[in-house]
């Protein structure tokens, strides 16, 4: 195994779990994070074997191919079902899940279908923060934000989120 | 569902942390992603490897190719001055045969324009003082000559353009004061040129004066004395 190959192994085993997790969480289905997952690691591989390439920051990096790659998820299906981008939260998918069921519990479910239908800047912030112990600055960094629009977001976010649970 | 705090909120926000990817997917994708990088990258190395040694070759073929060309041109060129018995005379005359074929020249065209370069060569090896190079040259003008009659008694002569620069050439040669009496491949050129040229004259409206010097002409060539037949002929012409 090369250099490359060994490098780009490591960052598979330190990041397919969490790229998975947040993909899921965004789409709600298995099928779809695994093809979108694929799609994420297969750009960073690709970019990553580029001899010029300078990605110093490699989970940022495939975070935010991520990112990208579940917009485009989103907006596909939005032209397929001729639907308005801006109500994205509400085209997560709903097929069940065996794995998950076996996994988590029910309320831990309910905080995971509710995640699905707030805002989708939100969910990324409740995701990186809460979930993959993101700080607040490297959150900031990668989506582009000041540190203190992150803050607000996060309070709004979870805000949001415990209505959702509660109304359902 | 109840009233969830926040820190409860998010203490069931961490417990999502237990969703994972199928093992057998993620070494799947792994094994798929590392095994077409190992792939692309032969095949990017054969790729380079095809492209490089192409450039190479390409390159070594238009480096090759250039200087050969180069070597032919400066050769050409520097064979362009020479004259018979030189080092580099074949070259001029290879040369000579590639331009024929690039002009499209025929068999007597040809011809008429190596004489003339040899009777050239011989007016200028004798302005020169080069004994050797005189001697090579009548060899070479009389080996022309040969191919020369030989042709024009073997086709009609509808070239009067070749005939007339044929008895120029020759009236060059006899100006060099070459002796080319003895040789039978010249003298039958000039008796060739020289009947075709009287026949010319002989249809042509003429003045009293040429008319005597056409006379004089066949008196000559009667005798056999072509060379000077062709002399007078040409004293008409000019």
């Amino acid at each position: 195994m090369d250099g490359k190959n060994e490098q780009f192994s490591q960052i598979y085993d330190q990041y397919i779990d969490k790229i998975y997790r947040f993909v899921y969480l965004k789409v709600s289905s298995q099928e779809t994070a695994e093809d979108i997952t694929s799609k994420v690691f297969l750009r960073g591989w690709e970019a990553f074997q580029k001899q010029d390439s300078d990605i110093k920051n490699p989970g940022a990096f495939l975070y935010q191919i991520a990112r990208n790659a579940v917009i485009d998820h989103y907006r596909e299906k939005g032209r397929t079902n001729v639907i308005s981008s801006e109500s994205l939260p509400d085209l997560s998918d709903t097929s069940e899940n065996i794995h998950e069921k076996a996994v988590l519990s029910a309320d831990v479910r309910l905080v995971k279908d509710a995640i699905a239908e707030i805002k989708k800047e939100y969910q990324d912030v409740i995701i990186m923060h809460y979930l993959e112990d993101m700080s607040v600055d490297e959150i900031a960094k990668l989506l582009g934000k000041p540190s203190g629009t992150i803050r607000v977001m996060m309070h709004r976010g979870l805000k949001d989120l415990r209505d959702k649970v509660q109304e359902s | 569902m109840t009233k969830l705090t926040e820190k409860q909120l998010i203490e069931t926000l961490r417990c999502l942390k237990e969703i994972k990817p199928r093992e057998d997917w993620a070494g799947l994708l792994k094994a798929q992603i590392l095994a077409e990088k190992k792939e692309a990258v032969v095949a990017e190395k054969i790729g380079i490897m095809e492209v490089l040694s192409n450039v190479f070759l390409q390159r070594k073929m238009a480096y090759s190719f250039a200087t050969l060309a180069f070597l032919i041109i400066g050769l050409i060129g520097f064979a362009e001055t020479t004259v018979p018995g030189d080092l580099l005379f074949p070259v001029k005359k290879l040369a000579e045969q590639s331009q024929a074929a690039l002009l499209g020249q025929t068999g007597i065209q040809k011809s008429v324009a190596v004489l003339n370069n040899r009777i050239n060569e011989l007016a200028q090896a004798t302005k020169d003082g080069k004994s050797e190079s005189v001697s090579s040259a009548i060899t070479e003008i009389s080996a022309n000559a040969k191919d020369l009659a030989e042709g024009l008694k073997n086709n009609t002569i509808d070239d009067k353009n070749a005939i007339q620069q044929i008895a120029d050439s020759l009236k060059v040669l006899a100006d060099t004061g070459a002796d080319l009496s003895n040789d039978q491949d010249v003298m039958d050129l000039y008796q060739i040129v020289a009947a075709n040229q009287i026949e010319d004259l002989q249809n042509t409206t003429l003045t009293d004066e040429q008319k005597l010097i056409l006379a004089e002409a066949e008196s000559l060539y009667e005798e056999g004395k072509y060379a000077d037949s062709l002399e007078k002929i040409l004293t008409i012409n000019n």
